[in-house]
């Protein structure tokens, strides 16, 4: 557990606070010049300012942001950016259903990673690197120039770890593992809340289907 | 706003909108009296629900990083998510302090409904083993009434609310009036058989805040899943389409939004609060409202707040203050301690379309109850709350197509967290920060609070319980959780203006009023004597309508 609401931190941003508020206000004002404190409508959006919504609340769409044709990485470098696509489209390949590289997952964490603290930006950096120095390590070259035989070659012992033995070595994590697991978890979770990860997992695009049924089996089943 | 508004004196002012002072607002009006409402924040609409909004229309699905700059607080609340986090509180502009090692997570809501927008919607009863808990193991106080005193406003706020639930004859957890239970799973129906079977003990499904058929104008559920994102049925209660809509609906209740209230207006002479000062949100003008009753529903903290900054010669302590208890005695569940495992033998796919449930199962407390005996190592007990059903397995190992397989093959789950009672203790308090203020100017609170020696014998107890359970129930690749989260993370913070007949030990009196300040009430969670285990909204509303339907009397007989 994180040591939540310091003392320092907090009082940190309670000095900042004033130059934010002041700013706002002006803003504020402008916008809802007699109207504060309305007695109009309890429910209406009306006495409510754009910015005191989410961008969900206001109803944007941002689908379609990551397939701008201009895109470039924001984050990543144009080769870093090369070994993900590359990395992502080993981990989940297009099957009978699109991959990761048509899921656009590396312009998806490209954006997420821009806005990361600089430790989670590192953390990441450094196992991209570790992809690719295992590949000059083992093949030479670089990971996203390896026919995806090599690649496969590469990754698997890192995505079927054998489990350590009892006897030796049980205290020693393998780095390339928690490497491998950290890219893989930020692939799924950039793949698998993409509008092609959520139809992969068979969602209908339906809110709704009627009340929740549970068990029907008959009741000695679960005995 | 008419000049009027703030010309007139009104019956009683009722300070937050939330679950409580919705129920007060409704309550008062209905009965003729006039009532205003104020509100710290904006009024709120249907128009920005999302709770059928796919992850994949938010720009960062849910890491949007304006949440870490401006809620790094509210964040660690599960329900502050990227498409909602403009409901919960600016933490740049809401300080509070606490010191280094007495972290506390204070997460909340200042809109129209407050944190009844997004609340869990588990509603149970307490029992006499809690409300006379202190008489039973000689720990702390019981409370000024008991049980069949609080029945029939239990009865009142279930029978408006529409809670979803199965009767079980719990002598730990009274029945209730309930709308038709939600289904189990395979999983859950299994270990609520094994679980009586091998332990005796009762899982039921959850009682939720949810209505499953028509309700008081209201739709049932269509188990579309995220309630915390708003509803566009209304079918989970929420106080702004319910009880304010209801008490705007009489026609006796003015609404003031973005009045954020600074303290109550004391008439010295008379010993009676005269009214509330407040900072309009957006204008910082300051404003008096006058009402010959007040009635704080502000949430347990924020209505101790008010109390100490409304200070004056004769309570020099804080308003109320005589006993030298308000601010102390705050709680808060422990929540942490439990297990994890999966049944493998289930094989039952998971599903990516609803119905999704939005709801679980509730496992009644068995620790230290009348037929249990006392526990060795602790005294009160806990409750679990968990689920059981089959989820996509992204932690699937592997790669490639076989990844993608194994995904979608899914994990049968099934897990059990335990919500435990927070001794009332003396030590843990909140006060007002000399240094900290808010965006309004308005003094800020110190928050020092930690868990102790009992709340943790009983996590360690529930992760042990926990797992023995599911183990019997057949669970594989079983985890057991015994550590806990930080004070306020369970988001039950109720104490630190506690009631009882005493005035040198409490700061309310039995119904809800100051004992200093006979018109002046606090009927939110901070009334609370002792935690018990199970979730205080439906226990802070019912309190609320029995010290509402008292100053009704009260007014009745012009004795306000």
């Amino acid at each position: 557990m994180r040591n939540h609401g310091s003392e320092v931190s907090l009082s940190a941003q309670a000095t900042q606070s004033s130059a934010v508020i002041s700013r706002r206000d002006l803003i504020r004002a402008a916008l809802l010049a007699g109207t504060s404190a309305a007695l109009g409508p309890a429910f209406s959006l009306a006495q409510t300012a754009a910015f005191e919504l989410t961008p969900a609340q206001r109803g944007e769409d941002d689908s379609k942001q990551l397939a701008d044709p201009n895109w470039k990485p924001a984050f990543l470098s144009e080769d870093q950016n090369e070994t993900l696509i590359a990395l992502s489209d080993m981990i989940i390949p297009a099957t009978d259903t699109p991959g990761a590289k048509e899921a656009l997952v590396n312009r998806y964490l490209d954006l997420v990673l821009t806005g990361e603290s600089a430790e989670s930006q590192q953390n990441f950096l450094a196992s991209l690197n570790y992809i690719d120095s295992e590949s000059q390590r083992l093949f030479g070259k670089e990971f996203r120039s390896l026919t995806a035989e090599d690649q496969d070659d590469l990754l698997r012992p890192l995505a079927y770890p054998q489990r350590p033995s009892f006897w030796l070595n049980k205290d020693l994590p393998d780095p390339g593992v928690e490497h491998f697991g950290r890219l893989k978890s930020m692939i799924a979770v950039a793949y698998y809340t993409s509008e092609i990860g959520e139809r992969e997992l068979g969602w209908d695009g339906s809110f709704t289907h009627g009340p929740f049924q549970g068990c029907e089996h008959p009741t000695t089943t679960h005995k | 706003m008419p000049q009027d508004v703030l010309q007139q004196t009104y019956d009683a002012i009722v300070v937050g909108s939330g679950a409580t002072g919705g129920w007060a607002a409704k309550r008062l009006a209905e009965a003729g009296l006039k009532v205003v409402l104020l509100e710290a924040g904006r009024a709120v609409s249907p128009k920005e629900f999302t709770e059928h909004m796919p992850a994949y229309k938010l720009k960062y699905r849910d890491h949007s990083p304006e949440i870490e700059r401006t809620r790094p607080v509210q964040k660690q609340c599960y329900a502050c998510m990227e498409y909602n986090y403009e409901w919960f509180v600016d933490d740049l502009e809401n300080p509070y302090s606490t010191p280094a090692d007495r972290p506390f997570s204070w997460q909340r809501l200042r809109i129209v409904g407050g944190r009844s927008l997004v609340w869990g919607r588990q509603s149970y009863r307490l029992s006499d083993t809690d409300f006379k808990a202190a008489s039973r193991d000689g720990y702390g106080d019981d409370w000024p009434f008991s049980y069949a005193d609080l029945a029939p406003y239990y009865d009142i706020v279930e029978r408006y609310v529409g809670i979803t639930g199965a009767a079980e004859k719990n002598e730990m957890l009274p029945d209730g009036q309930f709308l038709p239970p939600m289904q189990m799973t395979c999983g859950e129906v299994r270990m609520r058989g094994r679980v009586k079977a091998k332990f005796g003990r009762t899982l039921t499904i959850g009682r939720a805040a949810i209505v499953t058929q028509p309700h008081n104008g209201r739709a049932p559920c269509h188990y579309c899943g995220p309630c915390e994102r708003g509803c566009s049925t209304f079918s989970y209660f929420s106080s702004p389409f319910t009880t304010v809509k209801d008490a705007l609906k009489s026609g006796n209740c003015t609404l003031i939004t973005n009045a954020v209230v600074r303290h109550v207006d004391m008439d010295s002479d008379a010993n009676k609060a005269r009214g509330v000062t407040y900072v309009d949100r957006l204008t910082k003008e300051t404003k008096e409202v006058r009402g010959k009753a007040v009635v704080l529903c502000a949430q347990a903290l924020e209505s101790t707040r008010i109390l100490l900054n409304s200070a004056t010669r004769e309570y020099p302590n804080g308003l109320a203050n005589s006993s030298g208890v308000l601010g102390h005695y705050l709680m808060d569940h422990v929540a942490g301690g439990g297990a994890s495992g999966t049944f493998d033998d289930l094989n039952v796919l998971p599903s990516a379309n609803p119905p999704h449930r939005p709801n679980g199962i509730y496992l009644v407390r068995f620790r230290n109850t009348p037929s249990s005996g006392k526990h060795p190592h602790f005294i009160r007990g806990y409750g679990f709350q968990g689920g059981s059903g089959p989820d996509f397995n992204m932690e699937a190992e592997g790669l490639g197509a076989e990844y993608k397989k194994a995904v979608k093959q899914g994990i049968y789950g099934a897990s059990l967290g335990a919500f435990g009672e927070s001794l009332a203790n003396f030590d843990n308090y909140c006060e007002i920060d000399q240094n900290l203020k808010d965006a309004w100017g308005i003094p800020a609170l110190r928050i020092s609070m930690a868990h102790g020696k009992n709340e943790a014998a009983m996590m360690r107890d529930a992760g042990v319980t926990a797992a023995e359970m599911l183990e019997a129930a057949g669970a594989k690749n079983i985890s057991v959780q015994t550590s806990f989260g930080i004070p306020g993370m369970a988001v039950h913070e109720v104490g630190t203006a506690r009631m009882g007949n005493d005035p040198k030990k409490f700061v309310l009196d039995p119904f809800n009023q100051a004992h200093d300040v006979k018109n002046l009430l606090v009927t939110d969670g901070s009334c609370y004597v002792s935690s018990a285990c199970q979730n205080p909204t439906l226990t802070m509303m019912a309190i609320t309508v029995r010290a509402c339907d008292h100053l009704i009397d009260r007014f009745r007989r012009s004795d306000v």
